[in-house]
């Protein structure tokens, strides 16, 4: 255990079509995360499996829709909703994007990208202590994958995450994925975003399949975690240590079995990183 | 106006605008040109609002087809932007945008269908709540069972509609025989949504026992909802309405006034029961 209920092992994702048969068979993988959101209900088939699951497996809550980036007011009653499932979950890790989804109430639910100046950070960061205020505890902020940058950006991405951190104390959800995405489809170097990221706070790293359209990359997390960002994978690990990893799948999502195997895979590098520290 | 303020209003009104140059400014081109790479995040939202409501609207896609679902659903994404960051509330509104759409005159029971299947997800992710046992009411003094008030199960939700949705419902079910046909002439329906532990069924009422629910969801007692029902449907059987709603579980419990100031209370607070129906 890493101190807060999240093992640095693998975990996966916890999507509806996997709620039976987990629950059934209890493989063993090191956690489970869920888009926060999606339980924000007051019962039913989510929270019945949660509930159940929990018991079973630490939790992580990710969130899609706090909108973190937005000039908007953070909504008061997302907090609180939110604030609630922790009560219920008391989830080991909870995290958020750098991005922001709504402006003038009015909500888009994507993870749009931000420009990386220092008004933008103010407003992050403000923001981010909020939310860290109103749950009472530290939240873990996400790196979003990209398909342009702003004029207006004064910063590379990495500055901006890890000053984030510095400013807030909120650790920081590294998707390994959404760097290999965003360094292709903007020319920069992976390795060099890694080599920034200040280590301590780098909780959690995210895995996942893109796309290519042709165009560019894009983060549908619809496939296996391809080639070239599990290398990437091994170099974030030589850098942050054993982190706990997830592996994510929300389109086209696979039988679970699948899922493990990405798991499994996950974990093999976990094992290499530890016996090479050891 | 702050700089990042103007930009992600910007932004925004690209989104849902395709001819607009609103945001084009401000991003950097690179191999791409601003507008297509402007392009990938609205085909995003676009199709993730679309999917949102094809996941809870099936029956009406099935009704209307992919083309006119997604004309729908891009219209309605434009006149009822998103409210929350929890993207499952977004179709909240869809049943009452199809009812002025002018598309969708044509097809005048499509809005209730949507209803319906709204009050189906409704249902779906309602609060868990223990049934009243048939034994339970053994405890209720014979003087005081006219006095009785009902809680509903909160994944109990009511719908009456002037089309016979329920079978347009159950004919566009992805299980259903192969004749699909049904005579609008049927006429209406009364429904009653419950979920039975993780899945909701669909039960027609008759216009008395539509009716019993209804005054029992807005407080009124077992006389008054009684009274009303029989009022409007002389040939209400109340004790088959008891046995087989106490039987499926659509109560969670029930209440009496105990003391003499209670009922005069009560009584005073008696209002025309057609207004509360």
């Amino acid at each position: 255990m890493n101190g807060h209920g999240i093992p640095a092992r693998a975990g996966i994702g916890l999507r509806p079509p996997h709620y039976r048969q987990l629950l059934d068979e209890l493989p063993d993988i090191g956690w489970l995360e869920v888009h926060s959101e999606n339980y924000f209900c007051q019962g039913g088939q989510p929270l019945y499996f949660l509930e159940r699951l929990r018991r079973h497996y630490p939790v992580s809550l990710h969130g899609v829709g706090l909108s973190l980036g937005s000039t908007d007011a953070l909504s008061q009653q997302h907090l609180t909703n939110l604030a609630r499932l922790i009560d219920c979950v008391e989830p080991g890790l909870v995290s958020e994007h750098l991005s922001w989804s709504s402006v003038g109430g009015r909500f888009y639910n994507d993870l749009l990208p931000l420009p990386y100046t220092e008004e933008a950070l103010v407003v992050v960061c403000q923001h981010v202590e909020q939310a860290q205020d109103f749950l009472g505890r530290q939240i873990l902020v996400e790196n979003v994958s990209s398909y342009l940058q702003f004029a207006e950006s004064a910063l590379p991405e990495w500055e901006f995450v890890g000053e984030v951190a510095r400013r807030t104390g909120c650790g920081i959800l590294l998707d390994v994925n959404n760097i290999f995405v965003s360094a292709s489809n903007h020319g920069f170097d992976a390795a060099r975003y890694l080599r920034s990221i200040p280590i301590q706070p780098v909780k959690e790293i995210h895995l996942a399949g893109h796309d290519d359209n042709g165009r560019c990359l894009i983060d549908t997390h619809g496939r296996r975690v391809a080639d070239p960002v599990w290398a990437l994978y091994r170099q974030a690990l030589a850098r942050f240590n054993a982190v706990p990893t997830l592996i994510e799948w929300d389109t086209d999502i696979p039988p679970l079995s699948k899922l493990l195997d990405e798991a499994a895979k996950a974990d093999f590098y976990l094992g290499e990183r530890r016996a090479a520290a050891a | 106006m702050p700089p990042l303020r103007e930009l992600q209003l910007r932004f925004a009104a690209n989104l849902l605008d395709p001819d607009g140059r609103y945001a084009a400014a401000h991003v950097l081109e690179g191999a791409i040109a601003s507008d297509e790479r402007i392009g990938f995040y609205r085909t995003n939202v676009v199709s993730n609002f679309r999917d949102t409501l094809r996941i809870v609207y099936p029956v009406v896609e099935r009704l209307v087809g992919e083309r006119f679902f997604n004309r729908a659903a891009d219209r309605y994404m434009r006149v009822h932007p998103s409210a929350s960051g929890d993207l499952n509330r977004f179709g909240e509104c869809f049943a009452d945008f199809l009812d002025t759409w002018p598309p969708a005159r044509e097809l005048p029971y499509l809005a209730d269908v949507a209803r319906l299947e709204w009050l189906v997800e409704e249902s779906l992710h309602a609060a868990e709540r223990e049934s009243l046992r048939p034994t339970d009411l053994a405890a209720v003094p014979p003087d005081r069972q006219e006095l009785l008030t009902f809680d509903l199960h909160p994944s109990c939700r009511l719908l009456v509609s002037a089309y016979p949705i329920h079978r347009i419902w159950q004919v566009s079910q992805p299980d259903a025989p192969g004749d699909a046909a049904v005579d609008l002439a049927e006429g209406g329906v009364f429904l009653l949504v419950l979920r039975h532990g993780h899945e909701v069924a669909i039960e027609t009422l008759d216009h008395g026992a539509f009716c019993m629910f209804s005054l029992f969801a807005a407080g009124r007692n077992f006389d008054e909802a009684l009274r009303y029902a029989v009022s409007v449907q002389p040939d209400f059987d109340v004790a088959a309405f008891l046995q087989r709603h106490v039987i499926s579980g659509t109560f969670t419990g029930f209440d009496w006034p105990l003391s003499c100031s209670d009922e005069t209370a009560h009584s005073d607070s008696q209002r025309p029961l057609a207004a509360a129906a």
